[in-house]
């Protein structure tokens, strides 16, 4: 299977910054319809390679390669029409007075005939629910809603890949759950190629695969079970402790051992209701003596 | 009980008097005792940000009146008489490090205390106490604020906040937009500046695992008005209310929930916190399976 994008050997150092590299020697594959997540605690440069793989850093070494496209500045235009992106701010990428312009735009900027156009951005707004809202000001809508429009204004042009730069961390938990079934449902429905760069364990467990940034550096790539299974060092991973590892920790600083690895609330509830049910049978081994 | 904080059927309504009145805050009454530590939730829009906003009379009630400590705001509250309640009652606001404004850290944390009257050189010793407060170390003094990580711009502007000596901490989502590590963090500091410095904390958040884990009351708001107030037991044990509020809730209460459906029961209330949730499974953990640590 071909790689929707390759990275290869990526170096990127800020003008000004003290002589720390941003990126360092980055490499890695992207398969078409996968879902990959991008973790690093903040100041990691995930952001950095974001910004990289869509054309807006300069970066100093090494190639990316997008849809068979090698990234330059001669190709720019080519590697983003195949890349939307949404940041960590929405209101920073509103350009329409109205919902509906603000979702026009791409495909205005593509001329695409108007007819075409206004069924397009209709089908859009109505796919992410914000069909109501399509005459109100941008800067009315809450920010789970405008993320919502930056997401209407993604499947308006679809591109075959949706790059989401902490897309909902500024977001209140009911905003967060809504954009993260709806950019699954987008993946699902139209095959797109989604790499979100997240501190989200609820994002990041929506990911095929995700890869570890630390430093500039790839420093880890697997898929989410493995990452997960690392406990408490995932804090230090800009990633929060899922709630069964901390509970696995929990019960195990009071003498009970549970299952090795990462496991999800299912299988974590199955094991301990089945333990506390079966009185006789000893599923686990007491860790002191 | 000595009382820090009492809202007495606070109303507050934006642009009043105007065709564009809004009601924000409706009838709130509500007491904080002293050192409390007060977790207040809701929606976006609940009103949760204007009722904090009443604490150190930025926005003053339009109808009831509420006190802090020695001070009390009514509706017809000078500004002339506020800066002594606003050196009592520090704002922490969303994103905080938007307002570093000085040259060198040690300066942007002077500035509050020297614009209250304090001679530069003690304001400046101050600011190097205050930073260690927030877990910098003194070589942060001269640096630019402007050239730190996030997490740590926030902590110089809790720095300048705390420099007024505060009784009272108001929180506006202090963690939003850090990593989970310095959300740690931060919550670790102020849980500190709670139990060593005795200080009243008003925290607004969407981070129910925070409110589960530090505060030691819960207020909901909704459309402005107080819906439910008591510990976070009293809130967070009842988890269909919350449902069926759309109010998040906590992973160890919902683990330990859907536990209940295969017969496994909470003794102790519904635990809150991963830790609660391990002691009350040990307790109930058939001999042979577990030690007696």
């Amino acid at each position: 299977m071909e790689n929707i994008i390759e990275v290869h050997d990526l170096a990127y150092q800020y003008p000004d910054a003290d002589q720390r590299a941003a990126l360092d020697g980055v490499s890695f594959d992207v398969h078409p319809g996968e879902w990959l997540a991008i973790v690093g605690h903040n100041g990691s440069g995930k952001s950095t390679l974001a910004k990289a793989l869509d054309g807006l850093l300069p970066f100093t070494q090494g190639t990316v390669t997008v849809g068979g496209v090698v990234l330059s500045p001669e190709t720019v235009w080519q590697v983003r029409a195949q890349i939307g992106m949404i940041f960590q701010n929405p209101d920073n990428q509103f350009v329409g007075a109205t919902v509906e312009d603000d979702v026009a735009f791409g495909l205005e900027n593509r001329q695409v005939p108007r007819d075409q156009m206004l069924t397009r951005v209709a089908a859009a707004l109505d796919r992410v629910g914000m069909t109501k809202f399509a005459n109100r000001a941008p800067s009315s809508l809450s920010g789970g809603q405008k993320q919502r429009v930056a997401l209407a204004g993604i499947v308006a042009m679809a591109p075959k890949i949706l790059i989401l730069d902490e897309a909902t961390s500024m977001l209140d938990p009911q905003g967060r759950q809504a954009m993260l079934a709806l950019v699954k449902e987008l993946h699902r429905e139209q095959q797109l190629t989604v790499i979100s760069i997240t501190h989200d364990i609820d994002e990041a467990a929506s990911a095929n695969r995700i890869l570890v940034i630390d430093d500039g550096h790839l420093i880890e790539e697997n898929v989410p079970a493995a990452i997960f299974a690392q406990g408490e060092r995932l804090m230090d991973l800009g990633l929060d402790v899922p709630f069964t590892a901390k509970l696995a920790a929990a019960l195990q600083q009071r003498g009970i051992t549970p299952p090795t690895g990462y496991q999800t609330t299912q299988e974590m509830e199955e094991w301990l209701w089945q333990s506390l049910s079966n009185t006789s049978a000893t599923p686990t081994k007491p860790t002191h003596p | 009980m000595v009382v820090a904080i009492t809202f007495e059927h606070v109303g507050y309504t934006y642009q009043a008097d105007t065709p564009l009145a809004t009601p924000a805050l409706d009838d709130v009454s509500l007491t904080v005792p002293d050192h409390g530590y007060l977790a207040v939730i809701g929606h976006t829009g609940s009103g949760k940000s204007t009722l904090i906003q009443q604490l150190n009379a930025l926005l003053k009630p339009t109808t009831g009146q509420l006190t802090v400590d020695e001070f009390t705001i009514t509706p017809t509250t000078t500004n002339a008489d506020l800066k002594p309640l606003r050196q009592h009652v520090g704002m922490v606001f969303q994103f905080p490090e938007s307002q570093l404004f000085e040259e060198t850290i040690q300066k942007d944390i002077a500035f509050g205390p020297q614009n209250f009257g304090m001679a530069e050189t003690d304001a400046l010793a101050l600011a190097d106490q205050m930073l260690t407060q927030v877990g910098l170390d003194a070589s942060y003094a001269q640096r630019s604020p402007f050239e730190l990580s996030g997490g740590q711009m926030r902590r110089v502007a809790i720095a300048g906040v705390l420099a007024m000596h505060p009784q009272v901490l108001v929180l506006d989502e202090p963690t939003a937009g850090l990593d989970p590590q310095g959300r740690q963090e931060m919550m670790a500091l102020f849980d500190r500046l709670h139990r060593e410095r005795g200080l009243t904390i008003v925290l607004v958040t969407h981070q129910m695992e925070d409110v589960a884990q530090y505060a030691e009351q819960v207020a909901v708001m909704r459309q402005g008005k107080l819906v439910k107030e008591g510990t976070p037991q009293e809130i967070f044990g009842d988890p269909d209310w919350l449902r069926a509020n759309q109010l998040d809730v906590p992973r160890a209460a919902q683990f330990a929930q859907d536990l209940t459906a295969h017969g496994v029961t909470w003794p102790q209330g519904l635990p809150l916190t991963a830790s609660a949730l391990a002691d009350q499974l040990a307790a109930q953990w058939p001999k042979g399976g577990a030690a007696h640590v």
